[in-house]
């Protein structure tokens, strides 16, 4: 298998995760072979998680921004997100090579949550690492984790986001990679974890492109996802990467595009080395990690996943940003057109459209809703107690 | 033969007391001596390494890690490496890095596995800096044999599955992986990762040429008992 996407990607870990790295990349070749794994996947999708998600015309919401707008409605998979697609694939792989215990680095909780559901089906051991920051503003996900039963530990060095969670569950890779599978959320970290989560978030773009053929009898003109570690953006753009469907990719621009107020990777950054993949990275002129900020724990990350960065490299697809207050906006206009409650991260992507709808005119827009919003109701709270 | 080096993370606690400590291990006479470029996400690390990487860096950057290292190849008569992460030398170009650093005998990247080492290598060669290359307990014999093929310096044997600071110990797998890694070797084999004491360095030193001493040496330099410690080492 390739290791690298154009230049990017890689395996930049300590030495003793090469072997693991290797026998997960074996494994991973057999699993796509091997016909009852595959059949064992799609009964969990159907059957478990709920799929195919619906694609749902947003009517209220086109006719109020003047285009067509279709969202395909992975907020409405298990577990609240589209994290789910990836952690049952994931856990079967795990199965597949005889891995008894799980561990998962989570921002949002969505992942986290996705992990312990796909733990607690196939009974194994499951350890979350999550931010201490993050499980004060997202704590509904620690609770639904416990319930679950896997444990969560809080990580509270660093940044105490998802940044200082994968570096915690790498450092427990490390040490028990002999009997740990670590089930890695995003489309980041080294080979072959970005073409495995790829690989099972496909499924999303397959969908989304034979949905919207039935409905309109044709492809979108542009399709739009958020990005952090753009897993559900490679999953949907995977579906339209080979028509001539226009595709943007819409990071956390936080507060501003200043460094240390904003998770604008693409947007913003530089190429360098963090988590095992040479990606696009907000950095310092010294090759020290930024801190970032976003209001959705799921897009405050200072990495990006390899593959976004080739795609933005050779122009295939466009990468901009949607402010904290612009998501913000979406979040409540989508809730009171549509009776949809969308996470705050789905809400970037949502957002960017309704603030360039003059670009969007008359045209038909995909927009993947990566997640339900129940898990971002104390953040609003405690924002409209500040009134903003 | 047993080999010693001493870990330092460069200009940690303090510039004077890091140099007052690298003057000991040169009055003390240790073979080599790694010096730590602090970065962001150390995941190689635990938290005793961690933590002075992050005190260092509220302060200080590569630059001024590069001046303190200048300063110590003075005080110091024996092999000096840097020790860091690939972003910091990613980060800054990888030449403009090596260029720099061109007075040191080596550079280790923890998180720069053999696979990944070719470009860099290239870059480091036309300034006479070695690559170092680590075997772990999970390489296979096969890596080895390219790993000990490729090598011009000494090879850096990381005793445990883990992250620095743990406990140290060589279990029967891993010895007999040290024993491979050693025969028909041109180069030093470096046991490193969780030494301790003068035990774990004469247990390392009965399969392996020399040792290396981190998390242990940054700890007694913070709470001041470096001279003492390094002392008990000889």
């Amino acid at each position: 298998m390739k290791r690298y996407f154009g230049e990017y990607g890689g395996q930049f870990v300590p030495e003793t995760l090469m072997r693991a790295l290797s026998e997960l990349e074996e494994a991973f070749l057999n699993f796509k072979k091997n016909m009852d794994a595959k059949k064992e996947l799609e009964y969990y999708q159907k059957n478990y998680a709920g799929r195919q998600t619906p694609l749902y015309y947003a009517k209220n919401l086109s006719s109020r921004i003047g285009c067509r707008v279709y969202l395909k409605r992975e907020d409405l998979l298990h577990t609240g997100a589209h994290k789910l697609n990836n952690t049952l694939g994931q856990i079967l792989l795990a199965k597949f090579m005889g891995k008894k215990r799980i561990i998962a680095e989570t921002g949002a909780g969505q992942h986290g949550v996705a992990t312990a559901t796909a733990a607690a089906l196939l009974g194994m051991e499951c350890v979350v690492y999550m931010g201490k920051k993050d499980m004060e503003r997202q704590s509904p996900n620690v609770e639904r984790m416990k319930l679950l039963g896997a444990e969560v530990v809080s990580v509270e060095k660093g940044s105490m986001t998802l940044k200082s969670a994968i570096n915690e569950t790498l450092r427990d890779w490390v040490k028990n990679v002999q009997t740990t599978h670590y089930l890695l959320g995003s489309a980041v970290g080294p080979h072959p974890f970005p073409v495995i989560v790829k690989y099972f978030q496909e499924v999303i773009g397959k969908e989304a492109r034979k949905q919207i053929l039935k409905a309109e009898s044709r492809l979108p003109d542009s399709v739009v996802a958020c990005v952090g570690g753009g897993s559900n953006a490679i999953g949907i753009f995977s579906g339209f990467v080979k028509d001539s469907v226009d595709m943007i990719g819409v990071e956390a621009g936080g507060e501003s595009l200043e460094l240390g107020k904003h998770s604008a990777t693409l947007t913003m950054g530089r190429p360098g080395i963090l988590h095992g993949a040479l990606s696009y990275l907000l950095q310092d002129e010294y090759g020290q990690v930024a801190d970032v900020h976003s209001i959705s724990a799921g897009l405050d990350y200072p990495g990006v996943g390899p593959e976004h960065s080739y795609l933005k490299d050779i122009g295939r697809v466009r990468y901009d940003a949607c402010f904290d207050n612009e998501a913000l906006e979406a979040f409540r206009l989508l809730s009171r057109l549509e009776g949809i409650i969308p996470a705050l991260e789905s809400s970037h992507a949502v957002g960017y459209v309704i603030k360039h709808s003059e670009l969007f005119k008359d045209k038909l827009v995909l927009i993947n809703l990566s997640g339900r919003g129940d898990k971002d109701l104390g953040i609003i709270a405690s924002l409209e107690e500040k009134n903003v | 033969m047993c080999k010693k080096g001493i870990y330092l993370v460069c200009d940690y606690p303090t510039k004077d007391s890091f140099f007052e400590a690298v003057r000991v291990c040169d009055d003390f006479n240790m073979d080599f001596l790694e010096i730590g470029f602090p970065f962001s996400d150390p995941v190689a690390d635990g938290s005793i390494i961690e933590s002075a990487a992050f005190d260092v860096l509220k302060k200080e950057n590569v630059n001024n890690f590069i001046e303190s290292t200048k300063e110590v190849k003075k005080l110091f008569r024996n092999k000096l490496y840097i020790m860091t992460y690939a972003n910091i030398v990613f980060g800054c170009g990888m030449e403009k890095f090596a260029a720099a650093v061109g007075f040191v005998d080596g550079l280790i990247i923890a998180d720069l596995p053999y696979i990944e080492s070719r470009r860099l290598k290239n870059v480091l060669n036309k300034y006479g800096i070695n690559l170092i290359h680590f075997v772990t307990p999970e390489s296979s014999c096969a890596d080895i044999d390219k790993i000990k093929k490729s090598s011009n310096d000494f090879i850096y044997f990381v005793s445990t599955r883990g992250i620095t600071g743990g406990a140290f110990s060589l279990d029967d797998e891993t010895r007999k992986k040290v024993i491979y890694t050693k025969q028909n070797s041109k180069n030093d084999v470096i046991v490193g990762f969780g030494i301790q004491n003068k035990d774990d360095i004469k247990e390392a030193c009965r399969y392996a040429d020399g040792v290396v001493i981190g998390t242990q040496a940054v700890k007694n330099l913070k709470s001041g008992d470096f001279y003492s410690f390094v002392r008990d080492l000889v």
